[in-house]
C-alpha cells in the first residue's frame, strides 16, 4: 500500500506527466467534435428497423377512400365556415360533429399565465370506445385548430373529423381512440395531457371524461388545401426527450413502403443522402433537442412517456388528403396491434435521415469527451494546487543537490527522493468553494428574472443584464482582491472546482439531453484554458473578448439574430417554456453554464497575491 | 325494472315443482344499438337435488356444488363496458353482471375459515374445468371476503347461515370468448338447439359492444315452509351494434359505401355529387330483423319451457311497427312501450322492424349513480386512483358501498384516502372496512360506505406505491401491465361496476434475456450436433461405403450364413477331435 502511495506521489509530481493534461483535455475536445462529424458516415450510423414485431406496419389494407372523400369535403366546407369564429363557437360546432358520429364528447378550458400574458382556450375531445374494450388503453389522434406557426389547420381538423366517423365503423379497435382538437398547438395540448394525468396547474380544468393509459399519439398538421408531395415528421419532445424510434419507423415504413409517400425530417425538404445533408439533418435535430422546446403539439405528450409525433404534409405533389388519412389509418392499425407499451427500440437516438440513425452508444462518447475535458483539467489543477509554489520549486531545481532527501521503501527496494516532491502544501479551499458555489447560486437570479418579467420589459431587462453581466465579474474580482487577496493556489482551486462542477453536470446531462450537454460543453470549452495572466495584458484582453463573445447573453443575442427573431420573442418563448411546458434548458444555462463563465471571467480579472517563499510554512506537510 | 318485477311475479306464481322458462327481452338503445337480454330460469326442489335427482338443473354443475358444499353461487363473464350516459340503467339493475373478465362469488358452507378456503379452491378448480376459464387462478391473492357489499340472495336456513362463508374472486385479465359460451349453453335444457337459445351464436355474441353472461344458483324457500327450491338463473345480456350486425358475415369489412348510397344532408348549400355532409340519422329508427341481428331466425320454442311465459318481448313504443311471422301472437303491455310474443311451437319465428321516422322513444331508466374510475399521476414508482361518483337525481340522496380489491403489488396508502364532495372536503364516509395486503399472500380489500346527497359529485382519491416484482412473477406473455379489478358499487339491490384499470409496473426488458437464451441455445445445439456427429459417425469414402440394395443384402445374409455354418462345422470338428 505504501508502495502504491509512494509511486503514486512520485507520478503526481512527475514534471513531464504534469504537462500532459492541458493537451489531453484539448485532445478530448477535438476528438469529441471529430466524433460527431464522423457519425453521418455509413460505418457509424445504422439503418432503422422495426424492433417491436407486434407493430406490423403496412401489413393491413387501408379502406379510407371512396365516398369518405365526399364526407371529408363536407367537413372541410364546415371547417372553412368556422374560420373567423371564436373558440367557443368552433367547439360548439365540433362537438356537434363528433356527437353525430356517435362519440362521447367533452371539453376542457385552460388558462396559462406567462411573461405577463394570458394564454387561454378550450380543448374539445371525443372518445371512441373500443367496441369490446375495457377502457384500459387509449391512443390519441390530435389536430390542433392552429398549428405551431399559427396557421389554421383546416384540412387537418377536417381529416380528424372524417377519420373519427370512419374509425367508428370498425369493430377491431382494442384500444380507445381519443380525437382531440386543441385550441392551439402550444398551450392546449399541454393543458390536456397534464389534466389527463391529473398533474395540471391552477387555471386548468380537470377532464370530465377519461380513458385508459395513453399508448401513443399522432398529430396531424395540415394547414393548406392543395395536394402534397411528402410528409414531414416532427419528433422532438420537451427537454430533448424523444419518442420511441419504433413509432417513427412505423410511420416512415407505412408512408414510404405502403403508400409511396416520402418522409423527411428536420425541415430538410430535399435530402440527397449526401454526407452534408445527413450532417445538416443531425445538427438541426441536435439544435431542436438542445433548445428543449416543444416543436409541435406532440411534444407535450413525451414527458409522460407517451410516444408521439406530428405529421406535416408538405410540397406540391399528387398525394391528396385521403392518402394522408390512409397513412394515419394504417398507423393506428399498427398502434392498435401493440400488446405492450412501446419499449423495444430506442429512446435515445440522432436521426440523419428518415431511415438512418445513430444510437446512444455510438454518439454519447462525443459529448462525454467534451465534458471529460473539464474534469481532467479540474483534477490537474487540484494536483497542481497542492504543489509548493512555483517560485519555490525553481529555487529548488537550481541547486538540486542541496535539497533534502527522504527515503522511500517499497518491499526491499529503497529510493532516495528529494523531499520537495513529497511535499504538499495545505489547500485553502474555503474561499474558492464559496466563490464557485456562490456563483452557482447567483444563477437563480437571472433564472428568476427572465422567467418572471412581463413581455414588454423583457428586451430592456435583457440588455441591462447583458451589460451588467460583462462588468459584474470584474467587480466581483476587484472585491475579491480587495478583501481577500487570493493566492495563486486559491485561483487554481476556484478554477478546479468550477471545472469539476461543469464536467460533472455536463456528463450527467449528456445521458439525458445529449445535444444540450454537447452545445454547452463546446461553448464553455475555452474556460478550460482561462487563468489569470497578470503580466500579459494582450493575452488577457484577447481572452476577455473571446469569453465576452461566448457568454450566454451574447450567444442568445447572436442566435436570435441568426434566426431573425427578436430577443424579446426568444425570451418570451423561453419563459413560456418554463411556465407551461416545464422546460429546463434555462436551468442549465443560468445555473451551470453562466456560473462557470462568471468564474472564468473572475479568473481573467484576477491578480494572485505575490507570494514570497515561506519555507517554514510550506514544510509543514508530513 | 318492471321486467324484473314481472319475472319475479312469474317465478313466484309458477309451480313449486321443477319448472323451466326462458325469455328474450329486446330493447333498442341509442344510437342504433340493441340490448338483447336472454333469461333462462329453472327450479328444482332442494330435496330432489340432494338425492341427485336433477331434472332441469345441470348435473355437471349440481355435482360440483354438492362436492364443494356451495349453497349459493354467482358466476359472471363480462366484456366491454356499459355506457350508462347513453344507455341508461343497467339490465337487471346490474345484479346480473360482473366486472370485466370473470367474477365469482359464492357462499360456501364450512366449519372453519380454512375449510371454507379448501372448498373454495375445489369449487374454483372444478368450475375452471367446466367453463374453460382460468378460474383456477383465483388464488388467495385474488380472493376476498367482502363484509358490506354482498348479501345472500337466496333463503338460507338460520342454522346454516352461521356456517356460510362468502368468498369473492375476480379475474380482470380473463378474456371471455366462445370457449366459455359453449359450456354455458350446454347447461341449458334445450342446449341452444331450440327456443331463444338457438339465437346465441359466438360470432354475434362476441362482436357485441358489451356483453355479460351470468349463472346464479340460490335456494329459495317459501316463508314458513320447509319446502325449498334450488333456483338456477342463467342470463346473457349483450348490446349489439345494429349496423355492424347487418354486415354480411363473408364481407365484414366496413368499406366506404358507394357514392349514391351515402346519406347526405342535402340542405347544405355546398352539397354536390362530390361533397357530402353526413346526415344525422338519430331521428330515424333503423330497420332490422332477428335474422339480421343474430344471423338466423328463432328456431321454434323450447319444448321443455313453460307455456305461461312469452319467450320474446321487445321494448318499443306501440307506435313502432313490428312484424312477426305467422303463428306468433302479440301481447301489448298497457304501459305502451312493451310487447311480447307467444310463439308457435314449431316453425321459425322472425321479427322485422322496418325503418321508421318516429319521435316517440321508450323511456330510459336513469341509473342511480354514475361511476368512473381512472389512474392519476405518472411514473414507475407511485400513482393514484380517482373515482368520480355522481348522483344524477335531483331529490334523492344515495347511500352505497364502494368496494375495491387491489392486488398486493399496489400498495395503498390509506391515509391518502380522501372523499371530496363537489370540490369540498366533507365527512361523507360513514363506515369503512379495510384489510391491508400481505405481500404475495393476499390483496388489499377496501369497503367504504358513502352517502351522496342529491345532485352532487363525490371524488374519491387515494395514492398507492408500486411494488417491484420478482422476475418470475411477471406473466409469461407480452407485458402490457397488470389489470386491476373493477370497483364494485352496491346500492341495495342495484350494483354498478367501474371499468378495470391497467397498472404498468417497472418491467425489466424480458426480450433481451430471451434473445440471449435463444441465441446461446442455438449455438449450443449447433456445436453439440457438430461434435456429436464427429464423434459418433465413421467417415469413409463413398466407394468404400456399404451399399444397401437387394444384392448387397443377399450377399450379406449369405456371408453371415456361411460364417455361421463354418463356425458350426468347426465346432463339430473340434468335438470330433476330442
Amino acid at each position: 500500500m505504501s508502495g502504491l502511495l509512494s509511486s503514486g506521489s512520485l507520478l503526481r509530481r512527475n514534471p513531464r506527466l504534469l504537462q500532459v493534461p492541458p493537451y489531453l483535455s484539448f485532445l478530448c475536445i477535438a476528438i469529441g467534435v471529430a466524433w460527431l462529424l464522423l457519425l453521418p458516415l455509413d460505418n457509424y450510423s445504422r439503418r432503422t428497423y422495426i424492433s417491436e414485431n407486434a407493430l406490423l406496419p403496412g401489413q393491413v389494407h387501408t379502406y379510407f377512400a371512396g365516398s369518405d372523400q365526399n364526407v371529408f369535403r363536407g367537413y372541410k366546407r364546415e371547417v372553412d365556415e368556422l374560420v373567423e369564429k371564436s373558440n367557443a363557437e368552433v367547439n360548439d360546432k365540433l362537438e356537434e360533429f363528433f356527437k353525430a358520429s356517435g362519440l362521447k364528447v367533452a371539453r376542457q378550458k385552460y388558462e396559462y399565465r406567462s411573461a405577463g400574458e394570458t394564454y387561454s382556450g378550450e380543448n374539445v375531445y371525443a372518445i371512441l370506445h373500443a367496441p369490446r374494450g375495457d377502457a384500459e388503453e387509449a391512443i390519441v389522434l390530435l389536430g390542433a385548430w392552429t398549428n405551431v406557426e399559427g396557421e389554421l389547420n383546416k384540412s387537418g381538423v377536417a381529416l380528424v373529423l372524417t377519420l373519427a366517423r370512419y374509425f367508428k365503423r370498425w369493430s377491431l379497435w382494442s384500444k380507445d381512440i381519443i380525437f382531440l382538437i386543441t385550441a392551439d398547438s402550444r398551450a392546449g395540448p399541454q393543458a390536456w395531457v397534464d389534466a389527463y394525468h391529473d398533474t395540471h396547474q391552477k387555471g386548468i380544468q380537470s377532464l370530465p371524461v377519461k380513458s385508459g393509459a395513453l399508448q401513443g399519439a399522432v398529430v396531424i398538421d395540415y394547414p393548406f388545401d392543395h395536394r402534397f408531395e411528402s410528409i414531414h415528421i416532427v419528433y422532438d419532445g420537451i427537454n430533448g426527450q424523444l419518442p420511441n424510434l419504433d413509432l417513427l419507423n412505423t410511420v416512415v415504413a407505412i408512408a414510404s413502403g405502403q403508400m409511396g409517400i416520402g418522409a423527411s425530417l428536420q425541415k430538410m425538404w430535399q435530402h440527397k443522402d449526401s454526407y452534408k445533408d445527413r450532417l445538416t439533418t443531425m445538427l438541426r435535430g441536435m439544435m431542436n433537442q438542445g433548445l428543449g422546446h416543444a416543436s409541435g403539439p406532440h411534444s407535450s405528450f413525451i414527458p409522460y412517456h407517451v410516444d408521439a409525433i406530428t405529421l406535416q404534409p408538405f410540397g406540391e405533389g399528387w398525394e391528396d388528403e385521403m392518402a394522408m388519412g390512409r397513412v394515419i389509418e394504417s398507423t393506428f392499425r399498427s398502434l392498435n396491434n401493440l400488446l405492450e407499451h412501446l419499449h423495444q427500440s430506442f429512446f435515445f437516438y440522432l436521426l440523419m435521415q428518415s431511415n438512418r440513425f445513430v444510437s446512444i452508444g455510438t454518439y454519447l462518447p462525443s459529448a462525454m469527451l467534451v465534458a471529460i475535458n473539464f474534469t481532467i483539467m479540474a483534477i490537474f489543477l487540484w494536483v497542481k494546487s497542492g504543489a509548493p509554489s512555483t517560485t519555490n520549486s525553481k529555487v529548488a531545481s537550481t541547486d538540486k543537490k542541496s535539497g533534502p532527501l527522504s527515503i522511500i521503501q517499497e518491499g526491499d527496494a529503497k529510493a532516495l527522493i528529494p523531499k520537495q516532491i513529497l511535499e504538499e502544501t495545505e489547500r485553502e479551499f474555503f474561499l474558492p468553494l464559496a466563490v464557485v458555489v456562490g456563483s452557482h447560486f447567483l444563477g437563480v437570479l437571472p433564472l428568476y428574472l427572465f422567467n418572471h418579467t412581463p413581455e414588454i420589459m423583457l428586451p430592456s431587462v435583457f440588455f441591462i443584464f447583458a451589460i451588467v453581466n460583462n462588468i459584474f465579474p470584474f467587480l466581483i474580482s476587484t472585491a475579491l482582491i480587495r478583501s481577500f487577496n487570493p493566492s495563486h493556489q486559491q485561483y487554481q482551486l476556484i478554477k478546479a472546482f468550477s471545472l469539476l462542477f461543469l464536467g460533472m453536470f455536463l456528463s450527467s446531462l449528456a445521458t439525458l439531453n445529449f445535444s444540450l450537454a454537447f452545445l454547452v460543453g463546446l461553448l464553455a470549452a475555452p474556460l478550460t484554458y482561462v487563468q489569470s495572466f497578470p503580466n500579459r495584458p494582450i493575452t488577457t484582453t484577447l481572452f476577455v473578448i473571446l469569453l465576452s463573445l461566448l457568454t450566454p447573453t451574447t450567444v442568445l443575442l447572436a442566435s436570435s439574430f441568426y434566426w431573425n427573431l427578436g430577443v424579446g420573442e426568444v425570451l418570451k418563448e423561453a419563459a413560456f417554456g418554463w411556465d407551461v411546458w416545464g422546460m429546463n434548458t434555462q436551468v442549465v444555462v443560468w445555473c451551470v453554464w453562466w456560473p462557470a463563465w462568471v468564474v472564468g471571467m473572475i479568473q481573467l480579472a484576477g491578480k494572485p497575491r505575490n507570494e514570497k517563499p515561506k519555507p517554514e510554512k510550506a514544510a509543514v506537510k508530513s | 325494472m318492471h321486467i324484473i318485477l314481472s319475472l319475479l311475479l312469474l317465478s313466484s306464481a309458477c309451480a313449486r315443482a321443477s319448472d323451466y322458462h326462458e325469455q328474450l327481452n329486446l330493447r333498442p338503445l341509442h344510437p342504433s344499438l340493441l340490448l338483447a337480454s336472454f333469461n333462462f330460469q329453472s327450479n328444482t326442489s332442494l330435496a330432489s337435488f340432494e338425492q341427485q335427482n336433477f331434472r332441469y338443473f345441470p348435473r355437471s354443475l349440481g355435482q360440483i356444488l354438492q362436492h364443494a358444499n356451495t349453497r349459493e353461487l354467482h358466476l359472471r363473464f363480462s366484456l366491454g363496458r356499459w355506457d350508462a350516459e347513453s344507455w341508461g340503467a343497467r339490465p337487471w339493475g346490474g345484479a346480473r353482471e360482473g366486472g370485466t373478465g370473470v367474477e365469482l362469488w359464492a357462499w360456501v358452507e364450512a366449519g372453519s375459515d380454512e375449510e371454507a378456503e379448501g372448498r373454495w379452491l375445489t369449487l374454483t378448480n372444478a368450475l375452471s374445468g367446466l367453463f374453460c376459464a382460468s378460474l383456477n387462478f383465483i388464488d388467495s391473492t385474488r380472493t376476498t371476503r367482502p363484509v358490506m357489499s354482498f348479501e345472500p340472495a337466496g333463503d338460507h336456513k338460520n342454522a346454516t347461515l352461521t356456517d356460510l362463508h362468502l368468498l369473492h374472486g375476480t379475474l380482470p385479465r380473463e378474456v371471455v370468448c366462445t370457449e366459455n359460451l359453449t359450456p354455458f349453453l350446454k347447461l341449458l335444457p334445450c342446449k341452444g338447439k331450440a327456443g331463444i337459445s338457438s339465437l346465441l351464436d359466438g360470432h354475434k355474441l362476441f362482436d357485441a359492444s358489451w356483453q355479460s353472461m351470468s349463472i346464479d344458483v340460490k335456494p329459495s324457500c317459501e316463508e314458513g315452509s320447509e319446502d325449498c327450491q334450488l333456483q338456477i338463473t342463467q342470463t346473457i345480456d349483450m348490446v349489439l351494434d345494429i349496423q355492424r350486425s347487418k354486415r354480411p358475415r363473408d364481407n365484414p369489412i366496413p368499406r366506404p359505401v358507394a357514392d349514391h348510397d351515402l346519406k347526405c344532408d342535402t340542405s347544405k348549400p355546398y352539397h354536390s355529387h362530390d361533397t357530402c355532409f353526413p346526415l344525422d340519422a338519430s331521428g330515424q329508427e333503423e330497420d332490422w330483423s332477428l335474422a339480421h341481428i343474430f344471423g338466423h331466425s328463432l328456431k321454434g320454442t323450447c319444448p321443455l319451457a313453460d307455456d305461461g311465459v312469452d319467450p320474446v318481448c321487445i321494448n318499443v313504443p306501440h307506435a313502432r311497427h313490428v312484424y312477426a311471422s305467422e303463428g306468433a301472437h302479440e301481447h301489448k303491455d298497457e304501459s305502451g312501450y312493451r310487447r311480447c310474443f307467444s310463439l308457435a311451437p314449431d316453425g321459425e319465428f322472425e321479427m322485422v322492424l322496418p325503418q321508421q321516422e318516429i319521435s316517440e322513444k321508450a323511456p330510459l331508466e336513469q341509473p342511480l349513480l354514475y361511476a368512473e374510475r381512472s389512474f392519476i399521476g405518472y411514473g414507475q414508482e407511485s400513482g393514484g386512483v380517482q373515482a368520480i361518483l355522481t348522483n344524477p337525481s335531483g331529490t334523492e340522496s344515495v347511500e352505497f358501498v364502494y368496494m375495491e380489491t387491489l392486488p398486493w403489488f399496489m400498495k395503498l396508502y390509506l391515509h391518502t384516502l380522501k372523499a371530496k364532495i363537489n370540490g369540498l372536503d366533507e365527512d361523507i364516509i360513514k363506515e369503512m372496512y379495510y384489510r391491508p395486503a400481505l405481500d404475495r399472500k393476499r390483496g388489499t380489500q377496501l369497503e367504504v360506505r358513502i352517502i351522496i346527497p342529491a345532485n352532487s359529485t363525490v371524488v374519491l382519491t387515494y395514492d398507492f406505491e408500486k411494488a417491484i416484482l420478482r422476475y418470475t412473477e411477471y406473466p409469461p406473455d407480452a407485458n402490457r401491465g397488470f389489470d386491476v379489478a373493477p370497483a364494485i358499487i352496491t346500492i341495495g339491490d342495484v350494483s354498478i361496476r367501474t371499468t378495470s384499470l391497467l397498472l404498468p409496473l417497472p418491467t425489466p426488458d424480458f426480450s433481451m434475456p430471451y434473445n440471449v437464451i435463444i441465441l446461446t441455445s442455438t449455438v449450443m445445439a449447433l456445436s453439440f450436433g457438430f461434435i456429436f456427429n464427429l464423434l459418433v459417425r465413421r467417415f469413409v469414402g463413398i466407394d468404400e461405403a456399404e451399399k444397401w440394395d437387394v444384392r448387397a443384402v443377399r450377399l450379406k445374409v449369405l456371408a453371415a450364413a456361411k460364417t455361421f455354418a463354418s463356425r458350426f462345422g468347426k465346432r463339430e470338428k473340434v468335438e470330433k477331435k476330442e
